[in-house]
């Protein structure tokens, strides 16, 4: 599996750690302990595309935010989380 | 024919900052040059540089960094005692470096001038590709307490190209 | 022995006839030249059998007489399950059949064939499953029934090694085809790795005619022209996703297998293809060959196979193999022609092959039967890749189709042809790979920012021309049953009564009968054993369809996919001093770290009574700056750090988000806006990934720079009451009690060395300065702290020293005192947790910890009997059988004289001045008591604050 680092370019995925699904955190002040429980305990799992957050460890060190597909294990797209949505 | 020196002792200092600063520091990430001083620039991270090899101390070099113009926070840290460097010279030392890199080192994607983090035999090690009067030659710098590690493997792949080790 | 059945030279043959040699089968000499295979030498010397079959102990000769064959597994020095028939045969080598007893030529296993109705399919699985209780016992006898050879006990000295490779171009098969392919794509400027299974290149052109040979030439002269890289004795063993080709190269001088991991850009599938035996009564005997085990024999090797031959003949190879029968002096008593509707009905013989019944009621005496009745298509690499095997019913074969844009196919996998019209195709296929490998380089290196691939020309694709496999007769179920998995004695009968048994689809009597799980993994065998489903069940070949294939393709050695044995370890500046003081060296996580130096009870008493050194430097280091560190260290830690000034330093815990606590460790503010931060050694790279985890994602506008600065400090913790007398003689900094104070730092220089960070903390519960010096010049640092502290009674000390100072302090340690589930709280901790604070990582979870109070929580114990040490991880149970806790450190006390204890415990039973009951993991049990503090040693801190 290949997977297209924006910095340094298409690595192999031994290089990276899968990190968890892509996930905003909530506010803990707000959130109800149900929501809470779902952010620390409930994964989605696809079969099919995923969004996900992967760390580039062997390179760049930078977090990614990968889609990929997890019956081919196609990555769509890896953007860096700390510009995503920024630019 | 290669053969391997370490430069341990070469002065480092790591600069970090916005990807921006790249534009007054000549080079950005994945490659690097030679600055008016002489010295290495090494496009190292995101936002980060390392400065290698530069002929000044290192207070001088960091006060020239720091005197740069810029606006963002920047940190300028003598990383000399953190790493350890090593270069790796000689014609078959793409071969050698195949035995433990899973990077293409051809000229045509890692030519001269290039720098790029990746695993060398399992440690995560900055790669340069810097020349010496035309001679292939690349510049490892790996964290210091994994040293003997990598100059270990380094010397083991070499056995079959006849690496001579210096220093 | 000597070679009674070498030829005189052949045109192609690759052995070396100036080369002759001696090598041992079974104890006997026998004689080689240099290119022969273990088997071919022993065939040429007369010997037909190899092997004993693997369920009825039958005598066994060549069948293929390549890699694939399934009746010459054999050790050769030492090493079992060696191929004879590939495996290149050296001087002096000793090579010895497997599972044969007491001897190959009698075998009292051989008994199982009278027997050999009661081992049908399932026969193990039917008989050995009851009673239960019995399995071991049948497990035992069962394995010295065991088919492979046996594992070697001693060590393998030998080196394996690994390399990576990016070729444009990678072909896999180097045949005519192959080899064509090759060139065409390394002439149209690709990077082009040809590998082959073989020991040379060439495919079946390795015994054509003068023709065929002069063409092979050529090719051969061509691929070295073009530069290509060529790995022969070599094997893809699999392409995974990506087109990330394994190869496992085999030959390399020094090495006995490399694993060579390819990035391809595109991947030409060229295995050729592979002649299928016939199912027949007696087809197994010694004797009966497949053609193309004949040609090889007589065009590779000189060996004369047999004396008076028959041959059934489907196709051109078996009429091949009839002309070189005749030139190499056999006798070709009958040819009989599938063709023509002639046919072998059985082949008699009792270890070898006697006479022939043929279908026209002829019984014909020979001693050599060759069968062509048609080909498998090695379709593994090519359905690994994404592609399916389609049946052509006209052409008796399976052939690919739907294969990925970069995986193509090229020769007989393909179709059929003359080598000019394989070669043809393959030519276009080869440079048709070339231009989509340049995109694809093109596509590969448009996000490397350092790469200069320049874009290709835009070309139209290369038109390939059509190849299709010609028609040819089905023939693979004779009239008579015969053996269908040589590797694992599974006949034509038992697939079907698998079939009548209820195994109706072609996967599940694969693993009822273990027809093609054997060695020989349905390469010779896999349309066989689908033919026999289909002949049970009624359904077509393509209705049947086949079984999965799946990487590898070849037995890969653990030593090639374990690579060259490094061990990565990360050494301080310090260990080279360590190593020669007599360190006994702890392996800790990554780093090797001295233990003890000889005597830690000393060491421990040392740094009591006066002074002691430890080397810390595997202490994770990180320089923290930018003006929100604040901000960074408040959602961290469970504690507060927006006060802590310049100057000072604050022991901290953090946790995970599910209040799980994660690392703690002490970070120092060096100035208003810069910090440095130090964790638990073996957290050091979770904890970083864990803090640009926050700064990377959920907090990117926080203006911080975290640098891991852990090698670039040589840390030295200086403990005991006469640190501070130690310290002073070696720097200008003001330590004076009310100067240095207490968790306060400071800059400057010990030992003449400059910008040394220091700072007074107490982890062994004693005054202790740490040191922490430029890595450069920690070992004079560390001299100069011995060599000044001699006359205060200075000792280094260990990890095993510092470990018992801790707990003799009560001081935790983070995945030893707290596990995965272990919560702030119940580490003890409550004195840290700041709930106060607006949000920091694990809060929720710790609000309701605290509400719930039902949590193990960490406590001193000391046991009744001060004189026995509990084990780590010894239970403490309620009740004799209720486990209510654990201990989680022990150890003897220096200090105290009596065993020393923290553990977990459950929340009723940890007050102070309880008894516990400690089981211990021998038996028996005893007693404990539950401490008022966590420390056994100065629970004031009188002597750290001193």
């Amino acid at each position: 599996m290949l997977i297209s680092c924006p910095l340094c370019g298409p690595r192999d995925a031994t290089e990276f750690r899968y990190v968890d699904e892509r996930r905003q955190r909530p506010d803990p002040e707000q959130a109800s302990p149900q929501q809470w429980r779902d952010y620390l305990y409930v994964r989605a799992n696809p079969s099919g595309p995923a969004r996900e957050l992967w760390l580039h460890r062997s390179g760049c060190r930078q977090y990614l935010f990968v889609d990929r597909h997890t019956l081919t294990n196609e990555v769509q797209t890896a953007a860096l989380a700390r510009t995503e949505g920024t630019r | 024919m290669a053969s391997l020196a370490d430069c341990t002792s070469m002065p480092k200092v790591l600069v970090r900052a916005s990807p921006d600063l790249g534009d007054s520091l000549g080079v950005h990430f994945g490659l690097s040059t030679r600055d008016s001083s002489g010295a290495l620039v090494v496009g190292y991270g995101y936002g980060e540089w390392l400065v290698l090899d530069a002929p000044d101390p290192v207070p001088d070099v960091i006060q020239r960094l720091e005197a740069t113009p810029y606006d963002g926070l920047r940190s300028v840290i003598d990383v000399t005692h953190g790493h350890a460097l090593l270069r790796l010279t000689g014609a078959d030392t793409a071969d050698l470096l195949s035995r433990l890199c899973p990077i293409d080192l051809s000229d045509d994607v890692t030519p001269n001038g290039a720098a790029l983090r990746a695993p060398v035999g399992g440690l995560g090690v900055a790669l340069v590709r810097d020349d010496v009067d035309g001679e292939r030659s690349y510049l490892l710098v790996v964290d210091r307490s994994y040293a003997e590690s990598l100059r270990d493997m380094l010397v083991d792949a070499g056995h079959e190209f006849g690496l001579a080790v210096a220093g | 022995m000597t070679s009674s059945h070498r030829l005189p030279p052949q045109p192609g043959e690759v052995i070396d006839r100036a080369q002759r040699f001696t090598f041992r089968w079974n104890g006997r000499p026998y004689q080689a030249y240099a290119g022969d295979t273990i088997a071919s030498a022993l065939a040429a010397s007369g010997v037909r059998v190899l092997s004993r079959s693997l369920k009825y102990h039958r005598p066994r000769g060549l069948l293929s007489a390549d890699f694939n064959d399934p009746n010459c597994m054999v050790t050769a020095d030492g090493e079992p399950n060696v191929r004879a028939a590939h495996r290149l045969v050296s001087p002096g080598m000793s090579v010895s059949s497997q599972d044969t007893w007491p001897s190959l030529r009698f075998d009292v296993k051989a008994a199982n064939q009278l027997v050999g109705r009661f081992l049908g399919p399932g026969f193990y699985y039917k008989t050995f499953m009851r009673p239960q209780r019995l399995w071991p016992a049948y497990d035992k006898v069962l394995g010295r029934f065991s088919h492979g050879g046996y594992a070697p006990t001693a060590p393998d000295v030998d080196r394996y090694d690994q390399r990576y490779a990016h070729p444009d171009v990678l072909v896999a098969g180097g045949g005519p085809a192959g080899m064509a392919a090759a060139v065409a794509a390394a002439d149209a400027g690709a990077r082009v790795l040809l590998v082959d299974e073989e020991h040379h290149l060439g495919g079946h052109l390795r015994w054509a005619d003068a023709e065929g040979l002069e063409i092979l030439r050529e090719l051969r002269a061509a691929v070295q022209a073009a530069g290509i890289e060529v790995m022969t004795d070599s094997v893809v063993t699999g392409r995974y996703d990506g087109n990330w080709v394994s190869v496992l190269q085999r030959s390399v001088p020094g090495v006995r297998e490399r694993l060579v991991k390819a990035r391809a850009k595109h991947m030409i599938v060229a295995p050729g293809l592979i002649d299928r035996p016939y199912v027949v009564g007696g087809n197994d005997l010694p004797g009966v060959m497949l053609s193309t085990a004949v040609r090889r024999l007589v065009n590779l090797y000189a060996v004369k196979p047999g004396e008076r031959a028959v041959v059934l003949t489907a196709n051109t190879a078996g009429d091949a193999v009839a002309a070189d029968l005749g030139r190499a002096g056999v006798d070709v008593v009958r040819v009989l022609d599938a063709r023509q509707d002639e046919d072998v009905v059985r082949i008699v013989g009792r270890s070898a092959v006697r006479a022939v019944e043929c279908s026209d009621g002829a019984v014909v005496d020979c001693d050599l039967v060759v069968t062509a009745i048609g080909w498998t298509a090695p379709l593994t690499l090519a359905t690994v890749s994404g592609g399916r095997a389609e049946f052509r019913a006209e052409a008796a074969r399976f052939v690919p189709v739907g294969l990925p844009d970069d995986v193509s196919a090229v020769g007989g996998i393909v179709g059929d042809g003359s080598t000019d019209q394989l070669m043809e195709h393959a030519t276009a296929v080869g440079r048709e790979a070339a231009r989509r490998a340049s995109h694809r380089a093109v596509a590969l290196a448009a996000g490397v920012p350092h790469a200069r691939v320049t874009a290709p020309a835009d070309t139209p694709a290369v038109a390939i021309p059509d190849l299709r496999p010609a028609a040819h007769p089905m023939l693979s179920l004779g009239r008579t049953d015969g053996i269908v998995d040589f590797s694992e004695d599974v006949s034509a009968k038992d697939l079907k009564s698998a079939v009548r048994e209820g195994y109706d689809s072609i996967e599940l009597a694969k693993r009822y009968t273990t027809a093609t799980m054997g060695p020989s993994q349905g390469k010779l065998e896999g349309v066989n054993s689908i033919a026999a489903v289909a002949a049970a069940t009624g359904a077509g070949l393509a209705e049947t369809g086949t079984t999965t294939g799946r990487p590898p393709y070849v037995p890969v050695s653990l030593g090639a996919l374990a690579g060259r044995s490094h061990q990565l370890l990360r050494r301080s500046p310090l260990q080279g001093w360590h190593d020669s003081h007599g360190a006994a060296p702890l392996y800790a996580g990554s780093w090797v770290r001295p233990d003890h130096y000889g005597d830690p009870a000393a060491e421990v008493q040392a740094v009591r009574d006066a002074v002691g050194i430890i080397d810390v430097t595997p202490l994770g280091k990180f320089d923290l700056r930018g003006p929100d560190v604040p901000d960074l260290l408040e959602l961290l830690y469970i504690n507060k750090w927006r006060k802590l000034g310049v100057g000072s330093v604050r022991y901290g815990v953090m946790c995970a988000e599910d209040g799980v606590v994660l690392d703690d460790g002490v970070t120092g503010r060096l100035g208003p806006e810069h910090y440095l931060m130090t964790t638990t050694s073996s957290g050091a790279e979770a904890t970083y990934d864990w803090m640009e985890r926050w700064l990377q994602t959920e907090r990117r506008q926080w203006r911080v720079h975290v640098t891991p600065v852990t090698s670039n400090y040589a840390s030295i913790n200086v403990a005991g009451p006469r640190s501070r007398e130690l310290l002073a003689r070696l720097t200008d900094l003001d330590l004076a009690p009310d100067a240095f104070r207490y968790m306060q730092v400071r800059t400057g220089a010990v030992a003449g060395i400059a910008d040394c960070v220091v700072w007074r903390i107490g982890f062994t519960g004693e005054l202790s300065f740490e040191v922490h010096v430029p890595a450069g010049h920690g070992l004079h640092v560390w001299k100069a702290l011995l060599a000044t502290g001699s006359d205060l009674g200075i000792r280094p000390f260990g990890i095993e020293a510092q470990r018992i100072l801790r707990l003799e302090k009560g001081h935790l340690i983070v995945g030893q005192d707290t596990d995965g589930l272990t919560q702030a709280y119940g580490a003890g901790l409550d004195w840290a947790v700041k709930l106060d604070k607006p949000d920091f990582a694990g809060k929720p979870e710790l609000v309701w910890q605290q509400m719930r109070d039902d949590y193990l929580r960490l406590v001193g114990l000391q046991p009744v009997d001060g004189a026995v040490v509990p084990p780590e991880a010894s239970q403490i149970v309620e009740d004799g059988t209720r486990i209510v806790g654990r201990i989680t450190s022990s150890r003897m006390s220096p200090t105290l004289g009596h065993a020393v204890c923290l553990g977990l415990l459950a929340p009723h039973l940890s007050s102070a001045g309880t008894t516990v009951t400690v089981r211990l993991p021998g038996g028996g049990s005893i007693q404990a008591r539950v401490m008022p503090e966590l420390a056994h040693v100065d629970p004031e801190g009188v002597r750290l604050r001193g």
